[in-house]
């Protein structure tokens, strides 16, 4: 019904392609958080609120504001129960006390944060953007990250950017990341020993273009360290699909390296395989470490992947009770 | 001459184009550029390609396009030439020229000088010098050699003249002077034409002995207008041609002095006839002021014959019956008809009283016309005089009065007349004076208005006759003449049964009178102005004729025509033919007056020694450069297609920031100047409908996507309030605020985009003005969602509204109070959401006074000039065109967008009402006042 990407539309490239029409991909220019907070805040509007999965949720020092229906710190009451000889006297609640003959203390409701990290890939591949998608890779990247960094300020969690910030606990949790990130450099390689804290959630919005195996061997890494993670892989449609035909000289925006293909459709079999065989070993490596993936392509709505995050994020949460 | 003829200056270059298959095999060898793609996958391709690479094939086309390019430049070099010319000349020493520059070589005067031009360049080329004669020599050559380039400037300014040539002066001219140089080569450039005296100019070029050459027109075509005469009944001449040998139809055409065309005939010249006669039997009116006879299609002044004839002020003769009284000359019967005579044509009175010695007296002067007034008996020997004057071609007219009434005297009168006089109107009669009835159509007065206020009281009545009707040129209304005439041979009897003073009718005193005058005057046959022997008469040139036959402004050569009784005007160099005289009386002078023949001249009859050549049609053409265009087109062809292969040319997607300049700039510019003049027809038309109905308007900040929204949500404002309020405005408008006239709307939307251009500063005087003039602008900063971080720092838009309200006069503001009008102006509302909800609406600070406490409405004085939002209203108001919402709103609330329309509505009712709601809190009071 509606078009939530109108601001683009005006701006919608025509999708075709002959041998001798204008190069099918670009390389955009790299946006910022300014510019992506409106958008962000606009999908996040339509993402009920997030409670991330409890279970997950070690004790920790730091409160938040989500009741974890139990006992515990915080501020809202939960219970009176019969005052126990050993506890404090500090806890035990005169007022109710007065009304009998025993003793009460009065219990708050657990209100504690999780922690969850943030990171995008802003390496200079996930500027991207292809004739058939709608936006470039980092921007798509950047709208899922802060609507995710706003989401989760709505529920209280603490979050934090890799390499920028380190976690926040605040309502405008999500625009004071944006300022950071305004001044971090860009990052385009994953932070190399972090230290990332236990129990913690990391979401990684990447392309994973390096080769699988390095990935691989540093995701098993990361989940030594006890942190769960989700992987959001966003996938150009070019990138999957290879529309190219006739004589072709490939660029890679990385590495600069240039690659001729003389008839670029004879190869469209065999790479699709292989792009496959990578999303597949990808997938299969999340689930071995328990972690999550998300399939992400540029061309479809960010509302798509934002809900996905969601589920895997606070499955128990709705599935367990 | 025939068909394509090509020579090369260096033919063996041609063995270039052996090598063109070898060009092929290398330019199918050259891969075109690849595509280029950026592809962050490329490693993965990287596994997947083999090293090997073969080159791929230029398109054929490409090929064919450099093949062409190479043959092209490989001829070009070869130095190709269309229609080579050999050389012209012979011998050695002195070049002479003879040309023919008369009449005759009008029909192909440009290509005898270049075959002119020719000769003498390539003389140039072979040093040699060159001597030039003209056959008319009306030109400054003086007939002794002269440098190649002297000569070449002098054929260049010469011109061919309408004269006769004169070979033998030519033949003369060539024996004292070009004979002497010794020429190496005589060159003839003649008209084709043979004339008495052309054997002596053969004669004269055969003197030496040398190479000749005789240059002949391809085919004769010349026709000439000769012995014209312009005869009563008809104008009559002669055309004669000199090539007899085939049919011909000739167009004559007669036009007078203005070049109007009067008349034309088509004439046949059968095979084998040199000459044949026209005739032009146009009435005599029409025939009088054909001043040119030309040929169509032939373009010489012999094909053109001037007339003077009607155009000459006739002679006239007065004579009457009475003696002149000078002390009454109102009731002169001459008196009138002089007034009448004297703007077209010379008078002359006899000085003798008596008839008879006076009419051979005014026939000596030479007149064309006689006038007899009132003259009833007229002596035997003038009686015979004039009868004989008048069969030759005289004019005579004749006056009724009382004394030709009674007179017994029958001759010279075109009918025979009742004695007597016939009255009208008078005391003894029943009848009244009668009007003159309409001319007929084949009287010569046929086109004279008949005057209704003229009346005729007497008359002279013609005995009946049965050609008395054939006679009458006008009557009266009852059918009894009034003018009647009688041709005699060749002249002509006209009878007025009027006296021609004003006692009998008022005719003399109408204006009618002079144009029948002037009508019965010209049919008379112009005698032309007698010469007496001693008279001597010069003629200022008035219009001449040039060689081709087009009158021109006389020369400087050019000297007046003699007249005289010896001998007839000749043309000459300095009387070329034309009209001589001022512009009431001239002179033609005719190149041609009759007995002319045209003989062709043979070229058999010149006798061995002359090489007969034509004029070339062709000269030779230089197609080197004209190649090297072509390749040169090729080549740049060559380039774009090679830029396109390789996708230079592409068009990059426009992106706001980063537009491709050139092409935005070129695009702008021509966008710009197809513009400014349809936006100014426009503009009239929009203001001109804008006056008529309320409209929405909106800023046209001049970035597409802010725009679109910005007509989507004033359509959609328009479509709510004309749902559901007595508002029904127009089709939203949006304004270029640097030039539409901002007068005509009442509330104007501008939404801020940090992208757009700041207005500049005359920008903004304009929008101050309307603003101090009434108007309000509604500032949308669209922001409010992306906000503003933690508050320390303004939001793009709000920095760039900023800058655009530096330039403005603005009040205090403050967000809309609860109780001010603009919550209550249709809707009762407490916030204005647009698209995002939580920004506040900023409008001018109201003074808040004691006395309004209590009141439900505060209102300051007028309606505020500026209202700021950061909610974007027009993105909630925004519908497609089957007016659903285009854009969510922020969070996804249908409530909210309601209440965002019933905001668009207040402000919509505020702009247009102002303090209206306000004051109604007054209402209960006034119904009281008012006892209700």
């Amino acid at each position: 019904m509606v078009d939530p990407e109108f601001f683009h539309a005006a701006n919608l490239p025509l999708v075709g392609h002959s041998p001798m029409s204008p190069a099918i991909g670009t390389s955009t220019r790299r946006e910022t958080g300014r510019e992506i907070m409106g958008r962000a805040r606009a999908r996040a509007a339509l993402i009920p609120d997030l409670l991330v999965e409890a279970r997950r949720v070690a004790n920790t020092v730091f409160s938040g504001w989500h009741g974890r229906r139990k006992r515990g710190v915080g501020e809202n009451f939960w219970q009176f129960r019969p005052y126990v000889v050993g506890e404090t006297m500090a806890r035990i609640d005169w007022r109710r006390s007065a009304r009998d003959n025993n003793i009460y203390v009065q219990d708050k409701e657990w209100q504690a944060a999780h922690t969850i990290w943030l990171w995008v890939d802003e390496s200079p591949s996930m500027l991207f953007k292809s004739d058939l998608g709608t936006v470039a890779k980092q921007s798509r990247a950047m709208v899922l990250a802060f609507a995710m960094a706003e989401l989760l300020a709505r529920s209280g969690e603490r979050t934090g950017w890799m390499g920028v910030s380190r976690p926040l606990l605040s309502r405008n949790a999500a625009e004071k990341l944006a300022e950071h990130l305004a001044v971090a450099p860009v990052q385009t390689e994953f932070p190399a020993g972090s230290d990332l804290g236990n129990h913690c959630d990391l979401i990684i919005f990447s392309d994973f273009l390096d080769p699988v195996e390095t990935t691989v061997s540093r995701l098993a890494e990361l989940a030594k360290s006890g942190v769960r993670g989700h992987l959001v892989h966003l996938i150009d449609p070019v990138e999957e699909t290879f529309p190219y035909k006739g004589r072709v000289e490939f660029q890679d925006p990385e590495s600069g390296a240039k690659i001729i293909a003389g008839n670029a459709e004879t190869l469209q079999q065999a790479y699709s395989a292989e792009f496959a065989s990578r999303s597949t070993a990808l997938r299969q490596t999340t689930t071995d470490l328990g972690w999550s993936y998300t399939k992400h392509h540029t061309d479809r709505l960010a509302s798509e992947a934002l809900v996905a995050l969601h589920t895997h994020l606070g499955s128990s949460v709705t599935g367990g009770q | 001459m025939f068909g394509l003829a090509i020579g090369f200056l260096s033919p063996w270059l041609l063995m270039g184009l052996l090598a063109l298959p070898v060009i092929w095999w290398l330019l199918r060898l050259t891969p075109p550029r690849p595509q280029e793609e950026v592809f962050p996958p490329a490693g993965i391709l990287e596994k997947l390609i083999k090293p090997e690479e073969t080159p791929a094939k230029s398109p054929w086309w490409l090929t064919l396009l450099r093949l062409m390019m190479t043959a092209l430049v490989i001829c070009a070099m070869a130095g190709p030439i269309l229609n080579p010319q050999e050389s012209l000349l012979e011998g050695e020493g002195p070049v002479l020229i003879v040309i023919d520059d008369g009449w005759a070589a009008a029909g192909n005067w440009d290509e005898r000088r270049e075959v002119a031009l020719t000769l003498a360049a390539q003389a140039r080329e072979a040093g040699r010098t060159v001597i030039l004669e003209s056959t008319t020599n009306s030109t400054p050559w003086d007939g002794r050699p002269v440098s190649a380039e002297e000569a070449i400037k002098l054929l260049e300014a010469a011109q061919n003249q309408p004269l006769k040539p004169n070979h033998k002066n030519t033949a003369t001219r060539i024996l004292t002077n070009a004979i002497q140089a010794k020429p190496g080569h005589i060159a003839w450039l003649s008209d084709g034409l043979s004339r008495s005296d052309t054997s002596n100019l053969i004669a004269a070029l055969k003197t030496v002995n040398t190479g000749r050459s005789l240059y002949l027109p391809p085919a004769n075509e010349l026709v000439i207008i000769d012995a014209v005469q312009n005869l009563p009944a008809k104008l009559r001449g002669t055309l004669v041609r000199g090539n007899t040998n085939e049919a011909r139809e000739i167009s004559i055409t007669g036009r007078d002095l203005k070049g109007v065309v009067l008349a034309r005939r088509k004439i046949m010249f059968e095979n084998g006839v040199s000459e044949t006669e026209f005739a032009f039997d146009e009435p005599v009116e029409l025939r009088n002021q054909i001043a040119r006879l030309e040929l169509d299609d032939i373009n010489n002044a012999g094909a053109v014959q001037l007339l003077d004839e009607s155009n000459q002020r006739r002679l006239v003769g007065l004579i009457s019956g009475e003696k002149h009284d000078q002390s009454q000359p109102l009731l002169s019967p001459l008196y009138y008809i002089s007034k009448a005579l004297e703007p077209f044509s010379d008078l002359r009175r006899s000085d003798d009283a008596n008839v008879a010695a006076s009419v051979p007296q005014l026939l000596a002067q030479g007149v064309s016309a006689i006038v007899l007034a009132d003259i009833g008996l007229l002596p035997e020997e003038a009686a015979d005089t004039l009868g004989e004057w008048v069969s030759k071609g005289g004019m005579l007219i004749r006056f009724a009065g009382p004394r030709l009434a009674v007179s017994p005297d029958r001759r010279l009168l075109p009918v025979d007349i009742r004695p007597g006089d016939r009255s009208l109107g008078g005391a003894l009669s029943w009848e009244t004076p009668k009007p003159v009835a309409p001319f007929e159509l084949q009287s010569p007065f046929s086109g004279i208005d008949a005057p209704r206020e003229v009346v005729v009281n007497k008359q002279v009545l013609a005995l009946q006759e049965s050609d008395l009707e054939s006679k009458t040129w006008a009557t009266l209304e009852d059918g009894t003449p009034l003018v009647t005439a009688e041709q005699r041979d060749h002249g002509w009897i006209v009878l007025f049964h009027v006296s021609s003073d004003a006692r009998w009718s008022n005719l003399p005193l109408s204006g009618t009178f002079v144009e029948m005058l002037r009508r019965v005057v010209n049919l008379s046959k112009s005698t032309g102005r007698p010469i007496t022997e001693r008279e001597e008469i010069s003629l200022s040139p008035l219009r001449l004729l040039d060689g081709k036959g087009n009158f021109v402004a006389p020369g400087i050569s050019v000297k007046p025509l003699t007249l005289s009784a010896e001998h007839e005007p000749t043309v000459s160099l300095e009387n070329p033919p034309g009209f001589y005289g001022t512009e009431d009386g001239f002179t033609a002078l005719n190149l041609f007056t009759g007995q002319t023949k045209l003989a062709l001249l043979n070229p058999e009859d010149l006798g061995p020694g002359f090489n007969r050549q034509s004029y070339l049609g062709e000269s030779p053409f230089d197609l080197k450069p004209w190649l090297l265009l072509v390749a040169a087109i090729l080549l740049a062809l060559d380039c774009l297609a090679v830029f396109w292969m390789g996708g230079a040319l592409r068009l990059r997607q426009l992106h706001p920031r980063s537009p491709t300049p050139a092409i935005i700039v070129l695009l702008g510019i021509g966008a710009m100047l197809l513009s400014t003049g349809i936006t100014h027809a426009q503009e009239n038309e929009i203001d001109f409908s804008a006056a008529l109905r309320t409209r929405l308007a909106y800023v046209i900040t001049g970035v597409k996507s802010v725009d679109n929204l910005s007509a989507a949500g004033m359509r959609g404002l328009t479509y709510f309030l004309s749902n559901r309020t007595a508002l029904e405005p127009g089709e939203p408008v949006g304004l270029d605020m640097s030039t539409d006239e901002l007068a005509f709307y009442s509330l104007i939307y501008w939404p801020i985009d940090p992208q757009a251009a700041i207005p500049d500063a005359a920008t903004m005087a304009r929008v101050d003005a309307y603003m101090k003039e009434g108007g309000s602008i509604l500032f949308d900063t669209r922001d409010q969602i992306s906000g503003v971080f933690g508050g320390t720092s303004a939001s793009p838009a709000a920095l760039s509204l900023r800058q655009i309200l530096s330039n403005l006069d603005i009040p205090p503001l403050e967000p809309v109070p609860s109780d001010h009008v603009l919550t209550k102006s249709f809707f009762l509302i407490d916030s204005f959401p647009g698209r995002f909800s939580g920004g506040d609406l900023w409008i001018e600070a109201s003074q808040k006074s004691a006395e309004q406490d209590g009141r439900p409405a505060r209102a300051g004085d007028g309606v505020s000039s500026i209202l700021i939002t950061s909610n974007d209203f027009a993105g909630a108001w925004a519908v497609d065109r089957n007016l659903r919402p285009l854009l969510p709103t922020v969070p996804p609330d249908p409530i909210q967008r309601n209440y965002a329309f019933r905001g668009g509505v207040n402000l919509m009712m505020y702009a247009l009402t102002g303090n209206y709601k306000a004051d109604q809190v007054h209402l209960p009071a006034l119904l009281e006042r008012l006892g209700q």
